[in-house]
């Protein structure tokens, strides 16, 4: 856009200092994915493609781990919207990444009913287990620490979530149990949700 | 109370279709099918059925409300994005009894003459919405969703929307702006969502609690649902008991049981754990004034706990005991305030973001006592005057815990530590996530 | 018109149903302060400063997004509204900088200015406060190619997102992340890439955008004057009104300083586009024509003209001369062509057509053609084959036939106006055209081909009046002088009528105007031409209250009193008719 001589853009002297999410190798949503956000697409009526942006950033995560500039572009442009939008979505919601994560995200709840139960000293404890404070991932990519807030399980207080996983009833004492559980036999280790019954 | 929408929640295989059909299921929206949509609307006005979500709002009046006039389609948008600290009910409900809500969704979608409900489920919630989903193909195979439902012409689809990690997607505008595609931002209103809500369309919201009341109102009638309760706070109700309690867990009783019943009668709470004695509790949820040990004598119903200046909400009750510092709740649930605050309006993004600042602070042993007065103004000025219910829910712990407690906040500038430093808190504060 | 009355602060207001409370006191002339509403966008209802008292409601209302009821009664200023306003004011400056004296925005910033009339009077916010980007000017970012953007200043009210979404149609500008670390944003940090870009400085109630263009350049204080006008740049006619710098004559600077839009609902609603705003240095610019040249020499403007005329008769009188006319030329210049037209070898119109990149669902379409009048010269009855494109096949067939010995240029517009005109430098070269007539504004290659050239007069140096594409009939005004001994258009070409067949004699410009408003005396868009009035440099708070009634409070704020001595010495507050007296909010 040169309408003006004037306003020679580009010089760089002006710097942002908001961190950008990671530009990533070229994304492209797999055929079967695709297929899948077409499906969801039509649960929603025609011209509101929109609706299914979550879904589309959903898909966009699991096939990469996080969320990329690249991946942006992709979601945008099957979403039907403009790439500022999507970005709007992603820094929104907590539960899309901009970082890379590790392979087991673990999620502390540490809102009033967990904290009342222990939650503080859970995370102490992992923290201290992985060498990670919260919001860190390590650096082999294993692990990522994250408090967040009521997961909706306060009677099993505190709950600890690992990706799309819950482990409840975790008290302090515990949480080393549960990290070696993960790196021995990973979500199949978690208690899961809390009202698994007996004969199921 | 026998319980009757968590009747069969420890059943091996309840939630499946099958055991559903086996005690009865769909006959609610089976017999509905034979009313007229406003029979239904008004068999729902008369069981005084009022939402389960928080507000209390009579649900057949909200779907009166609904423009069945209009040219456009309607929509049920089902909230089953629950995030208000302390509750967990519709967790249970949609892990344990989906078709119950799914009957609800379908009979509701009946009576305003919607075509489809959408059921807006928390991102957190990955395995509840795995169960919906696998629920929901069982209910379509089985003509129960879907085209021409039970041979009688009628359609209606349901879909299952996750969201992905806001507590502000819990407001009604707020979950269909999010259903849109949009940030959970609130919208104002007027417009109501029953004139132009999902899509611009006429909308009901309503909680999963509330819906999976509907199928009990239409097959045993209004009247017998209102007599299980007092007086306009008729039904079943769940509640959910958290904190130092003996036996945290969703209870359904009717709303005859007062508060104290619900914290020590061994059937439910049964009483303070580890020989401590009660503090103060939350009845409904962390958005709502609390109430001290001497005021729980009230039945725990919409109007009981309203007269004794707190409000039912979402029915979680956080009980707290003796051990507790209000000081370090006050800052726990404003931490969660400030975290979850869309930024939309002024008072409430500015405002939490400084409350937290300033409970920090004397949390942390640096208060002054004009802090104290600063903390009320603030909170005042806070309240009533966002966009959405957010900002009062934000005020309320500051404003509540302060008038209890003062002498509690006082003691910890005074003396510059926490007066109350539990056993089970953090040794050192833990450093904030985001 | 449905109408509805309801009562404000105890007077009785009707307004138009529909309206906003809001709408009704802005009409009625109370004060009511607002940032996310905005005249031209939807309603946000987000900074939540509007609050007033509606009885029989419980909580106050934002008046922004509550309907006029019949029989509602509003309260703007009880002491209850006054405190709420009052602490929606501190929260909003919890985060906000104090760095008026440097802000571009201080002295016409609606947070400035409302916070000294309804904020409290001091902050009790004791921490510090939140920075992005860093403080000073390390916060000022690049924000695309005309735009600078300061997250620090910014309160979120959500006007720069809406107006990319609604009437840019691409929503470049977003919000990352949430709650109290809500910033302003596009992807990648780009910036805005727009032709609608300016709009944002409009529309941004505090310094957070600024224009690269305007950025430290002035103060509102130092460009106290302005003119309504119109801009001429392409056939929208979008109306504007031009700022001049007060500045004394030995100072560097130009004195047209910045050009912002002005309402006209059947035209440019509150907007224009980057063209009109940022291309008007050309106006003062060092390649304006000062002076009359023959051969690329100075010369007087009696020798020009007198060259003129010996040229006409060289080649064998008028019917030898062929006009080539840009479409920049005014009605009062075209009517006097008009005129001895007929004795001449004819009138070709050229312009400009360029598609400019915009969204697919843009509210405000910029025309491609850049010109501003050839509506105008289609109702004088010229032909100006409007399919877009100027079709100057005719003309240049002729000239490469040798039949045009005479080319009389006439272009009062900026450089490129008159597309392409390789063709006439290089047919004068080869002597196919013997001489070349040039009456133009700025020096170009054209201009330096010519054997005469005779100094115009740019848009904001005449009172000329324009047919935009629509067929409206404006006025763009004299804003400042012409530089150098540049005559206006319609005075040369007055004065060269007789040498074409015809004595042409008017005595101002208005009176060429009374001619051609009887002369398409049938045409109802002219009916106003003959009497048609120029805003003059005055008080831009007069001209603002009257034509923008929106903006208006900007100016009952900025120009109370000239010069500008705010709150009179001995800094309490000054009760004045029209001024909002500052109180102590308890």
């Amino acid at each position: 856009m040169s309408f003006h001589p004037l306003m020679e853009y580009g010089a760089g002297h002006h710097q942002s200092a908001r961190v950008l999410p990671e530009e990533g190798p070229a994304f492209q949503f797999t055929a079967a994915n695709l297929a899948k956000l077409e499906e969801i697409c039509t649960r929603y009526p025609a011209e509101r493609r929109k609706s299914a942006i979550i879904a589309a950033l959903y898909l966009a995560q699991g096939q990469q781990g996080y969320i990329t500039l690249s991946a942006m572009r992709a979601v945008a442009a099957a979403i039907r919207c403009s790439t500022a939008e999507v970005e709007d979505i992603v820094y929104f919601y907590t539960m899309f990444y901009t970082r890379p994560m590790g392979k087991h995200i673990v999620m502390v709840c540490r809102t009033l009913s967990c904290a009342l139960a222990g939650a503080e000293r859970v995370t102490e404890t992992l923290s201290k287990e992985l060498g990670l404070r919260p919001g860190e991932t390590d650096a082999n990519r294993e692990f990522s620490l994250l408090e967040v807030e009521c997961l909706g399980a306060c009677d099993r207080a505190p709950v600890v979530g690992v990706n799309d996983d819950w482990h409840e009833c975790q008290q302090p004492e515990a949480a080393k149990a549960l990290i070696d559980g993960l790196r021995a036999a990973g979500a199949g280790s978690l208690t899961g949700c809390h009202l698994k019954v007996a004969g199921e | 109370m026998e319980p009757i929408l968590t009747k069969y929640v420890k059943q091996p295989g309840g939630a499946s279709l099958d055991f559903y059909m086996k005690v009865g299921g769909y006959e609610g929206l089976r017999k509905s099918l034979g009313m007229t949509p406003d029979q239904v609307v008004d068999v729902v006005k008369q069981s005084g059925l009022r939402g389960r979500g928080g507000a209390g709002f009579p649900t057949g009046m909200k779907w009166q409300f609904v423009d069945k006039k209009s040219p456009k389609p309607k929509y049920i948008c089902c909230n089953a994005d629950e995030s208000e600290p302390g509750t967990f009910k519709d967790h249970v409900l949609m892990e344990r009894n989906p078709h119950l809500l799914f009957e609800g969704c379908l009979i509701a979608c009946h009576a305003i003459g919607a075509k489809v409900a959408y059921i807006y489920i928390r991102g957190e919630f990955y395995h509840v919405q795995q169960v919906l989903e696998r629920e929901l193909a069982k209910a379509r195979a089985a003509g129960l969703v879907g085209k021409n439902i039970m041979g009688t012409g009628f359609d209606c689809d349901i879909f299952v929307h996750r969201g992905a990690g806001a507590y502000e997607a819990g407001e009604e505008t707020a979950l269909i702006e999010s259903l849109e595609g949009k940030k959970a931002q609130p919208r104002l209103k007027p417009p109501f969502p029953a004139v132009a809500g999902l899509y611009d369309c006429p909308t009901a919201v309503n909680n999963v609690e509330t819906l999976c009341n509907v199928p009990f109102i239409i097959t045993e009638g209004a009247e017998a649902f209102a007599k299980l309760g007092p007086e306009k706070n008729g039904g079943p109700k769940l509640y959910c008991i958290s904190g130092h309690v003996k036996n945290p867990g969703v209870y359904e009783t009717s709303m005859h049981t007062t508060l104290r019943e619900l914290i020590y009668d061994p059937k439910f709470g049964g009483g303070i754990r580890g020989g401590h004695q009660l503090k103060c509790v939350i009845p409904g949820g962390s958005s709502v004034p609390v109430l001290l040990p001497e005021q729980l004598d009230i039945p725990a119903s919409f109007d009981g706990v309203a007269s004794a200046g707190s409000m039912l909400g979402s029915a979680g009750l956080i009980v707290m005991d003796e051990t507790t510092c209000m000081v370090w709740a006050a800052q726990n649930l404003l931490y969660f305030y400030k975290h979850e605050s869309c930024g939309k309006c002024t008072p409430c993004r500015e405002g939490g973001d400084w409350l937290h600042k300033l409970l920090m602070k004397i949390e942390r042993g640096d208060g002054e006592m004009r802090d104290l007065d600063l903390l009320l103004s603030v909170a005042n000025n806070i309240a009533g005057k966002t966009l959405c219910a957010f900002g009062d829910a934000a005020a309320t712990p500051v404003l509540t815990t302060i008038k209890t407690f003062r002498a509690e906040y006082e003691a910890h500038i005074r003396e510059g530590r926490c007066t109350l430093p539990a056993s089970w808190r953090a040794s050192h504060p833990v450093l904030a996530a985001h | 018109m449905e109408t509805v009355t309801l009562t404000i602060d105890g007077k009785p207001v009707t307004v138009e149903k529909g309206k906003s409370v809001l709408e009704a006191v802005i009409q009625s002339g109370g004060h009511v302060p607002y940032y996310c509403y905005h005249p031209g966008l939807g309603v946000d209802g987000s900074c939540r400063v509007c609050i007033v008292k509606i009885e029989k409601m419980p909580k106050l209302q934002t008046s922004c997004s509550t309907p006029c009821g019949e029989g509602m009664v509003v309260t703007t200023n009880s002491p209850e509204v006054e405190a709420a306003r009052a602490s929606v004011f501190e929260f909003l400056l919890v985060n906000h900088p104090l760095d008026c004296p440097v802000c571009d925005k201080g002295g016409e910033c609606p947070l400035q200015d409302f916070s000294y009339s309804y904020g409290p009077e001091r902050s009790r916010m004791a921490f510090e406060r939140r920075t992005f980007d860093g403080e000073g000017v390390k916060a000022d970012i690049d924000f695309g190619p005309t735009l600078m953007l300061n997250r620090n200043r910014c309160i979120l009210c959500t006007r720069c997102v809406r107006f990319m979404k609604e009437v840019d149609g691409d929503a470049q500008i977003g919000i990352t992340n949430r709650g109290v670390h809500s910033e302003i944003s596009t992807f990648e940090e780009k910036g805005v890439v727009s032709l609608l870009s300016g709009n944002l400085m409009d529309v941004c109630p505090v310094g957070a955008l600024t224009t690269r263009d305007y950025r430290f350049k002035s103060r509102p204080w130092d460009n106290p004057n302005a003119v309504d006008t119109i801009c001429t740049l392409c056939e929208k006619g979008c109306n504007t009104t031009a700022w001049i710098k007060a500045k004394p004559e030995w100072a560097k600077g130009t004195q047209l300083i910045r050009t912002t839009p002005r309402l006209n609902e059947d035209i440019n609603s509150y907007w224009m586009c980057d063209i009109g705003r940022f291309d008007y240095h050309w106006i003062e610019g060092d390649r304006r024509i000062n002076q009359a040249h023959m051969n690329g020499n100075v010369t007087s403007w009696e020798d020009a003209l007198v060259s003129v005329k010996d040229a006409v008769d060289a080649v064998g009188g008028a019917t030898h001369a062929q006009f080539l006319v840009s479409g920049h030329a005014s009605l009062e210049e075209l009517f006097i062509i008009k005129q001895f037209a007929g004795n001449t070898g004819g009138v070709t119109f050229s312009w400009r057509h360029r598609v400019k990149p915009q969204p697919a669902d843009t509210k405000f379409k910029i025309p491609a053609v850049d010109a501003p009048n050839l509506h105008g010269a289609k109702d004088l009855g010229f032909n100006t084959a409007t399919s877009g494109v100027a079709n100057i096949s005719a003309l240049q067939s002729a000239v490469d036939a040798g039949m045009v010995k005479l080319l009389y240029v006439l272009d009062p517009g900026p450089d490129g106006t008159l597309g392409d005109v390789e063709w006439v430098i290089a047919a004068r070269k080869a002597g196919k055209i013997k001489t070349l007539i040039v009456q133009a504004v700025l020096h170009s290659a054209l201009t330096a081909a010519a054997d005469i050239l005779l100094p115009g007069c740019a848009f904001v140096e005449k009172d000329a009046t324009y047919t935009n594409m629509t067929g409206h009939v404006q006025g763009a005004a004299r804003v400042i002088t012409a530089p150098g001994e540049a005559v206006e258009d319609w005075q040369i070409l007055s004065k060269l009528s007789v040498v074409f067949g015809v004595n042409v004699t008017y005595s101002s410009s208005a009176a060429v105007r009374v001619a051609i408003a009887q002369a398409l005396g049938a045409n109802p868009a002219y009916a106003g031409l003959a009497t048609m009035t120029f805003s003059r440099p005055m008080s831009a708070k007069s001209w603002l209250q009257a034509s923008n009634p929106s903006e208006r409070w900007k100016w009952d704020f900025m120009f109370q009193d000239l010069p500008p001595i705010k709150f009179g010495d001995d800094f309490g507050p000054t009760p004045r008719a029209n001024v909002i007296p500052m109180k102590e909010v308890k």
